[in-house]
């Protein structure tokens, strides 16, 4: 792509500190050697499994953590977070937890809690023209008539309409940008598509772009459609691409295993229900070596694997691995057997 | 490889109740260790000065009165007199008041509280030999018995919360929660000691009839004049320790790992004391301990009350016959000694509550 | 001309939205039996306070005639040493014993408040020298720090009372607001106020401090109880005596007269009981107030 990036994350390393024994400190070293770029418009997908990062990583875009090392470039400045005087860039990126009850104060009325952010923002704006926003965004949201909602407290609402509040109060800012965390994990199966369909059509409308992370590759694939994919594993991107390419075909032998992980909803299908992999056991976070991170799970594993390796560009997307010759390229779903 | 060891550790971590390895590692911790020592140190150090600066800012020239003391009881005349009190005191007023404090702090480290200028001979150091263990003797029993009166009848009431014993315990907490101690104590005397005249009202023991040592008649004389101070503690501390063991006991009742060892088919009593009575206990061990500490501050009013020659009277007696060097030295210990004691506790805790403990 | 017709219907539209909400707050506190118990019981001490001089015109007048006469219509507690009635004396304290209540409590909780917060919002090395100075009165024994106080400055308003008794006790409740706001620091809501840029004391004041608020107005109450156990205290060894008709100080009075005289006995037994009562009411107060704000899910 010509253009130039909306986000740019630049060998992003962060490393946390943990007190250990006899004064010596362990470094759990939780994303190593990120590089992102995000386009305007966008939808970017983040997966992987519990614990491989990716709430740092948009904890990072959002500015709200410093990575230890490393660049973020938001419209070719470079920024430092949250905590930094240029609120004029850090207002145009936002952030919707996964939590909705815990986003919100419990003490305040949700009309409150819309309304401080926007008169932030502007404080020359009046309580008319607020309100009118207001009323504009719950209508965005699809939470009318408004005033119902609006006087309620969090703990009266239900998941799925808080959620929408989250989204009503990330996009009141007209950000560029939303970093959604998990934002459909907490809600019920059958309330999620609408929240998708809401993304999707605020990505539309608006042109905003969206990390979306998740660890579902189900509502991933839904919500990226026409996007690209970031499959993490231990604090690395092992593989990112479009979407559909990675679903399709993908190269690395984690994501192999992810996809082949997701069940057949067929009774009566009788495949090879083994994953690709080595062992369950998941590497360790602290003081890590240069080498691969997945060696211990890799079936293709050798002892290159245990020196720094690079991205490996393939024609349909950029994989972490040096094996990658010895990897099937079959598809996945040839591998179970049927081919929708 | 990894693998393995990680799976040996486990192996050895879950054998032993009392694992020494994951206390060894805990002592190891200096991190731990050495920031709550520093703590205590650091609140020990400004106690200090505080004292130090507050009792410089009392009015009147202690030298003075120090002075006119030595001036009766030795028959010296005035200067000399004068001389020796600022000598003993540590005290000049023309001195600088840095260089003052570091010499105070220097007889602290040497052992020296404070001496008195009413009496020679006496220093803070004496009179907390002769009545620190009166002032612990009635506080350290109460607070034993409250304990275990208390949480013992708060996890009973605990478990039968709808019956009459949890509302007698309720209004039992309300009202000796809004006595306070020592009005208990005056309720106590004049009931039992001059109604009743059950027990005596006031002093340890009876000077005339016993002599102290460790007979039997000195004993038990003791414990016959001990018994209204303890009993006007116990009735009051009682009701917060069954609050908070009440409170504990249903808040453990309510975990799952209950309702699973019931599921299990674990014996009622087993539960009880394993499950339920360790768990409950286990916040109340800090403010079991920390109340301890609190006993070093004297009960003064308690003490009042009584006249019982504890450390509380003698403070508040010394400090209305102006003599402050000793008085200082009071405070500075029973803060020390609660500075002490909570540091203890902080040092302790992790041993007994496996989820503070770290690695 | 029309701007201002706007403002004040704007005014109006939140002070009605903020008055609804109060009012239904205040509905919601005062259905729990306890609470209004309490708070209706403590009225009554106010009002005795305020009136009962004016109610009972009884005299404190020494009139040695009239010493330890027993309670009857014309001096319902009876008559003490020197006459005086002792019904009125009880009363004429209770403004007194209130006072001192209130200020230690407003007090303990503005400075305990402030402290906490800024204590545990920010961190760093404030947070470490104000945890030490805590520390240091958590540690120092407070009754003998208040004879020398008493020595050293000579005690002869309710305030100077109350702030005595309130240096010891700011700090166990900026212990207790620190340690709350560093989690709620941590909370969800509180760090996308920093994603969207909110102030520093918009965050503090309306976001922790609403949160914070219930356990502050259960404090204040307890203050208020430890307040008058501290006084009272403080007033029977005979210190802080500038106010004869105190309760405090007329229990030490009876208690150096003898208690061995059942007259005297009977003289302390009134603000005793006048004691007690106001505890038991406070503690109702606190109790009510704790079930209604802090509903607990698990328990019962």
């Amino acid at each position: 792509m010509d253009r130039s990036p909306l986000m740019r994350l630049e060998n992003i390393n962060m490393v946390f500190k943990k007190p250990g024994s006899l004064l010596k400190d362990r470094n759990i070293h939780v994303l190593k050697d990120i590089n992102l770029d995000i386009y305007e418009g966008e939808i970017v997908a983040i997966v992987g499994e519990s614990g491989c990062g990716k709430t740092t990583l948009g904890k990072i875009i959002t500015g709200l953590i410093r990575p230890t090392s490393g660049n973020v470039y938001f419209n070719g400045n470079k920024v430092s977070g949250v905590f930094s005087k240029d609120i004029s860039s850090y207002n145009q990126v936002q952030f919707i937890q996964q939590d909705s009850y815990a986003a919100l104060n419990p003490v305040r009325t949700i009309y409150q809690s819309l309304y401080a952010p926007i008169k932030t923002s502007n404080r020359k704006l009046k309580t008319k023209e607020i309100d009118d926003k207001i009323n504009e965004l719950m209508a965005l949201v699809g939470l009318l008539p408004a005033e119902q909602y609006l006087s309620k407290y969090p703990h009266q609402l239900s998941g799925g309409q808080r959620q929408r509040i989250l989204m009503a109060r990330a996009i009141s800012l007209n950000p560029r940008l939303i970093v959604a965390d998990e934002p459909v994990s907490m809600i019920d199966v059958s309330l999620r598509l609408s929240l998708l369909n809401l993304m999707k059509e605020l990505n539309k409308k608006l042109n905003m772009s969206f990390v979306y992370i998740s660890h579902d590759l189900s509502t991933t694939r839904y919500i990226a459609r026409n996007g690209r994919v970031c499959v993490m594993y231990l604090g690395e991107i092992v593989e990112m691409g479009n979407i559909g390419d990675v679903i399709e075909t993908p190269r690395h032998p984690y994501t192999r295993a992810l996809i082949q992980a997701v069940p057949v909803p067929d009774p009566e299908y009788h495949g090879n229900d083994d994953l690709p992999l080595k062992s369950m056991q998941l590497g360790t976070l602290e003081d890590r070596g240069d080498g691969c991170s997945f060696i211990e799970r890799c079936l293709y594993s050798c002892d290159k694997c245990k020196q720094k390796i690079e991205h490996v560009t393939t024609d349909t997307a950029q994989v972490l691995c040096c094996n990658l010759e010895n990897v099937p390229k079959q598809s996945v779903y040839s591998l179970k057997g049927k081919k929708k | 490889m990894k693998k393995d060891k990680d799976s040996t550790k486990a192996k050895s971590l879950g054998k032993s109740k009392f694992n020494m390895t994951a206390v060894g590692k805990f002592f190891v911790k200096y991190k731990y260790f050495f920031s709550k020592v520093g703590v205590s140190l650091i609140t020990l150090a400004l106690s200090i000065i505080l004292l130090f600066f507050l009792l410089r800012q009392i009015p009147g020239d202690i030298v003075h009165l120090y002075a006119l003391g030595l001036q009766q009881r030795q028959g010296i005349n005035y200067d000399r007199a004068y001389e020796l009190a600022s000598q003993l005191l540590n005290y000049d007023p023309n001195e600088n008041i840095f260089q003052a404090f570091f010499r105070y702090v220097g007889g602290l480290f040497r052992g020296e509280l404070g001496e008195s200028y009413l009496e020679t001979g006496v220093s803070a150091n004496s009179l907390i030999k002769t009545r620190l263990p009166w002032t612990l003797f009635i506080s350290s029993v109460a607070l034993f018995i409250s304990f275990f009166l208390g949480t013992f009848i708060g996890g009973y009431v605990a478990q039968k919360r709808q019956g009459v014993a949890n509302k007698i315990a309720s209004s039992y907490i309300a009202i000796s929660g809004s006595i306070p101690d020592y009005l208990m104590a005056l309720l106590l005397v004049i009931i039992f000691a001059y109604q009743l005249k059950w027990f005596p009202a006031q002093n340890n023991y009876d000077a005339f009839k016993v002599t102290p040592g460790f007979n039997l008649p000195f004993i038990l004389n003791v414990l016959y004049y001990a018994f209204l101070p303890i009993l006007s503690y116990t009735i009051v501390q009682t009701g917060n320790w069954i609050l908070q063991m009440r409170g504990s006991t249903i808040g453990v009742l309510g975990e799952d790992y209950i309702l699973a060892a019931r599921a299990r088919g674990l014996k009622d009593r087993t539960i009880r004391s394993k499950y339920m009575r360790k768990n409950a206990l286990l916040p109340l061990i800090t403010s079991l301990g920390v109340s301890f500490g609190a006993l070093f501050g004297g009960a003064t009013l308690m003490e009042s009350i009584f006249n019982y020659p504890g450390i509380g009277l003698e403070i508040s007696n010394r400090v209305v016959n102006k003599d402050y060097m000793v008085v200082q030295g009071l405070i500075f210990f029973s803060a020390a000694m609660v500075i002490f004691v909570n540091l203890i506790v902080d040092l302790i805790y992790p041993l007994v509550d496996p989820r503070v403990r770290r690695g | 001309m029309d701007k201002i017709k706007n403002f004040f219907k704007r005014t109006l539209s939140v002070l009605k939205d903020f008055g609804y909400s109060l009012l239904k707050g205040i509905k919601k506190i005062f259905s729990n039996k306890k609470t209004v118990t309490g708070a209706v019981i403590i009225v009554i001490y106010v009002l005795i306070a305020i009136f009962g001089p004016l109610i009972f015109p009884y005299s404190t007048e020494t009139n040695l005639k009239d010493k330890y006469l027993s309670p009857s219509l014309a001096h319902p507690f009876g008559t003490d040493w020197l006459g005086r009635d002792v019904f009125r004396q009880v009363i004429d304290g209770t403004g007194n014993v209130l006072e001192i209540a209130f200020y230690s409590a407003l007090i303990t909780v503005v400075v305990g408040t402030v402290f906490g917060i800024v204590s545990g919002y920010i961190g760093g090395w404030v947070d470490r020298v104000i945890m030490s100075v805590t520390n240091i009165f958590l540690s120092i024994p407070s009754f003998p720090v208040y004879l020398l106080l008493a020595a050293l400055v000579v005690i002869e308003t309710p305030i100077s009372l109350a702030l005595m008794i309130s240096i010891f006790s700011w700090a166990g409740l900026c212990r207790a607001i620190r340690v709350q706001v560093m989690s709620l620091k941590e909370r969800d809501f509180i760090q996308i106020c920093k994603v969207m840029h909110m102030s520093k004391a918009h965050i503090i004041f309306k976001e922790l401090l609403p949160n914070v608020f219930s356990y502050i107005a259960i404090n204040f109450v307890m203050a208020m109880r430890n307040a008058i156990v501290a006084s009272v205290g403080i007033m029977l060894v005979g210190l802080a005596a500038y106010d004869p008709t105190n309760w405090g100080a007329i229990m030490n009075a009876a208690r150096t007269k003898g208690l061995v005289n059942p007259n005297n006995v009977r003289i302390l037994l009134y603000p005793l009981v006048a004691i007690v009562i106001f505890q038991v009411a406070t503690l109702m107060l606190a109790n009510g107030l704790d079930e209604t704000l802090n509903p607990r899910l698990k328990v019962m």
